[in-house]
């Protein structure tokens, strides 16, 4: 149930607390099945963990004040550096957080008990300390494992940036040509395939100061008529005015443009968070522009470019699967299931080797497809805070 | 205002309690909060449709949504309402440092829930009928129907608002919003401690609700006892939703005696017509001069009145809301969004409105655009959670 897994972390110990003081029955948050838990309790006392020696890997605190007027949050610290906390915990309130922890001593330091602070044991790889984490993998193989995992992610998504940009340089020349020739057929014929290239790595091109507004903006985002450029105003021309007549410098500029975003890719790298972002812009792009029909507001191929977010998407997703399975598999999980949930919504509309137009949806259409993204984006959301280490 | 209503402190009538904002309402007991509750000041509600053909999915939702809601109507975020800078945050935040305000949190499930997908074919009540075609009905599709509601009431419209987005998160994936309602003004008093408030009609509405204080009243009309075939409903009751959209130029330009005659009470005291305080009793058989009924034949208080029909009555607890303007004409989309429960609607809001709707003087001002019907499972118990009884 990775509908519950990440934004019940926070529940999890009130509803425990309303069931009697068990693990939640049914489908229990699975992250802990990968996780090693530790119980803090503060008492004016203290805040000692239970246990106090755990394997390095995945840790979720379980932190409750138990009485302790005084005290109202626990810091985890190594090297005086705050890793992670719980705060705002009067008595009777409890919380959780979780992080990845390497071999090493921590510190548990909750201000206004008499300790004031204990300590924290995370032994490396196996053979150490029992842990009260079920054996699903080895413990401290995780974290290596895991960073590897990453690693090769962000190295195949800059093959696969430079892939789709290669593309998108080729099928914009092509579609440039056609329409620099005059030929409102062929160009229109030719417009589709340069969309599917930029539209899956879009959220790249706009890290980029503006050449995504020069490249891909719409109407209304040029400052004058004179600034309206690129994609779109190409689309304008041939589906409204039917007719190419001034627009060879607007063509030439734009293959000049999709050259220079080649150029720019060739040399960049990426963090792992920033696939699990640039997973999530994508469809917030789809939620809030494609759903509306607003992008290819002359030619209604919203849907080639909808198809194209989400596999962008789901592309950044995929490569950092195998991470992420190591730290939250139910996520993961959960993922997958609403990524086949859009393909199938968006599959009903196929024609061809394309889809219907825009202008073909209905209403409930729309809205079945904007509620099929945003069940998908609320757990994407989580992805990377997790391969970060600290969601 | 053009004066205070001195009748009624001559005949006893209620004085108002201001519910300071740190009141909070418990949400375990015998029956779900928000019903006999007094009425809070705000209004959020939301008809959500299963997206889900997971039984289990719907189950674990609800669970999480228990556990949400334990914690709102304490005043408390239903997670962290900050988090690492790559994550976001688990409660959306706009209620924090917001006291409870009185929020109450109530679900219902409706007649669509049991068509089958999640096994529960043999578990609707004989109760929940649809709803017939009934006089007048104008329902926008959109703005009808829902597997499920949830209704949020609060003196403070941001602690209400709060509850139904965060369980609507929650509820990403399983659920999805099918019509969202914000009621601004309670319409209704359901305590004998609260001031029967107006609505946008300007008159006072629900000087004759049940009121939670009378306790016979409750067990007959509003909370399901051992009658009904389905035990999972024993202990609760029914809610119809009805959006009443007000025609608000026409009725402004009405003139002030036909006011009072389609309604049947004087518009400033809330007495009956022919009487002089607001709880003064209804007299339906006085005539005047000419033999003509002081109260019209089409006044609304006669044809809602329970004398009327059969002794049926339904406890109120409606909003005032406002939705824009009507695109086509430009007016005010403004009106009632008219919440009611009993225990069961076939004797109560149905039988009620195929008179209203035939008959009712004030039917020439007002629209029914949007309709729910949804049965309301008893309270939960501690360590319980919200439908345990028809799905655990």
């Amino acid at each position: 149930m990775g509908l519950r897994t990440a934004l019940s972390l926070g529940l999890v110990a009130v509803v425990s607390a309303a069931c009697g003081g068990n693990a939640t029955p049914g489908a229990s948050g699975s992250v802990e099945a990968a996780a090693t838990i530790v119980h803090v309790t503060i008492t004016p006392d203290g805040c000692p963990p239970d246990p106090s020696t755990i394997p390095a890997g995945p840790v979720t605190f379980k932190v409750a004040n138990d009485g302790a007027s005084s005290a109202s949050e626990v810091e985890l610290e190594q090297n005086d550096v705050v890793l992670g906390e719980k705060e705002d915990l009067p008595p009777g309130l409890s919380g959780t957080f979780s992080l990845v922890l390497a071999a090493g001593t921590y510190a548990l330091s909750c201000p206004g008990t008499t300790a004031g602070t204990a300590s924290l044991t995370v032994t490396a790889a196996s053979g150490g300390a029992p842990s009260n984490a079920p054996a699903a993998s080895p413990s401290g193989a995780v974290s290596a494992s895991t960073t590897a995992a990453l690693a090769q992610a962000t190295v195949a998504y800059a093959v696969y940036v430079r892939t789709q940009v290669a593309r998108l340089v080729t099928s914009t020349t092509a579609f440039a040509q056609a329409v620099e020739a005059g030929d409102v057929a062929l160009a229109k014929s030719r417009y589709a395939a340069p969309r599917v290239f930029y539209e899956r790595i879009e959220p790249v091109a706009e890290s980029f100061g503006d050449l995504d507004l020069r490249i891909d903006g719409r109407a209304d985002d040029a400052a004058s008529a004179d600034a309206f450029t690129g994609f779109h105003r190409l689309e304008q021309a041939l589906w409204v005015a039917g007719d190419t007549t001034g627009m060879t410098p607007i063509a030439t500029q734009l293959v000049s443009d999709v050259t220079q975003l080649q150029a720019l890719v060739a040399s960049a790298t990426y963090q792992p968070a920033q696939l699990a972002n640039g997973a999530s812009e994508l469809l917030d792009e789809v939620a809030s522009s494609k759903i509306t029909g607003e992008e290819e507001r002359y030619s209604h191929l919203d849907l080639i470019d909808f198809q194209a977010n989400v596999d962008g998407a789901q592309e950044a997703f995929e490569l950092l699967r195998p991470a992420l399975v190591e730290i939250d598999p139910a996520l993961a999980s959960t993922i997958e299931g609403r990524f086949t949930d859009v393909d199938a919504s968006l599959q009903l509309h196929r024609q061809g080797d394309g889809f219907v137009l825009y202008t073909a949806l209905s209403a409930t259409d729309t809205r079945t497809l904007a509620q099929a993204v945003d069940a998908l984006a609320e757990p994407l959301s989580q992805v990377a805070a997790e391969v970060v280490g600290n969601g | 205002m053009l004066g205070r209503d001195d009748t009624q402190a001559v005949s006893g009538g209620p004085t108002a309690t201001s519910t300071p904002p740190s009141a909070a309402v418990p949400f375990t007991g015998a029956h779900q909060a928000g019903i006999a509750t007094p009425a809070q000041d705000r209004l959020a509600m939301a008809a959500f449709d299963l997206s889900t053909s997971s039984r289990d999915d719907v189950v674990a939702m609800l669970r999480t949504w228990t556990a949400a809601a334990t914690l709102m109507v304490q005043g408390r975020p239903v997670g962290d309402v900050e988090n690492a800078p790559l994550a976001p945050a688990v409660d959306t935040g706009e209620a924090y440092g917001l006291a409870p305000a009185s929020l109450t949190l109530t679900v219902g499930f409706g007649p669509s829930m049991f068509d089958g997908r999640y096994g529960l074919g043999s578990r609707r009540p004989a109760a929940l009928a649809d709803l017939p075609q009934l006089p007048g009905d104008d329902l926008d599709p959109d703005l009808s129907g829902g597997d499920l509601v949830v209704q949020a009431c609060a003196d403070d419209p941001q602690v209400a608002f709060h509850a139904v987005r965060n369980l609507a998160r929650l509820g990403r994936g399983t659920a999805a919003v099918r019509w969202f309602q914000l009621g601004f003004g309670r319409t209704s008093s359901t305590s004998s401690a609260q001031v029967t408030p107006r609505n946008l009609q300007g008159f006072k509405d629900g000087t004759n609700n049940i009121v939670a204080e009378d306790a016979a009243a409750m067990d007959s009309f509003v909370w399901v006892g051992d009658e009904g075939e389905q035990a999972w409903m024993r202990g609760g009751t029914y809610m119809v939703t009805r959006r009443i959209r007000m025609f608000i130029e026409a009725w402004d330009r009405d003139s002030f005696g036909d006011q009072e005659s389609v309604i049947g009470r004087h518009k400033i005291s809330g007495a009956p017509l022919g009487a002089q305080a607001e709880h003064d009793a209804v007299d339906l058989t006085a005539v005047d001069a000419q033999g003509h009924p002081v109260i019209p034949a089409t006044a609304h208080i006669r044809l809602a009145a329970p004398s009327n029909n059969g002794g049926q009555r339904i406890l109120r607890r409606g909003y005032s809301f406002t939705d824009g303007i009507d695109p086509v004409t430009g007016e005010l989309d403004a009106g009632l969004f008219f919440i009611c429960f009993q225990r069961d609607p076939r004797d109560g809001f149905v039988a009620l409105q195929r008179q209203l709707g035939a008959h009712d003087a004030l039917n020439e001002y007002i629209r029914h655009t949007g309709s729910g019907l949804f049965a309301c499972p008893p309270g939960v118990a501690t360590g319980g959670w919200w439908g345990q009884g028809l799905l655990g």
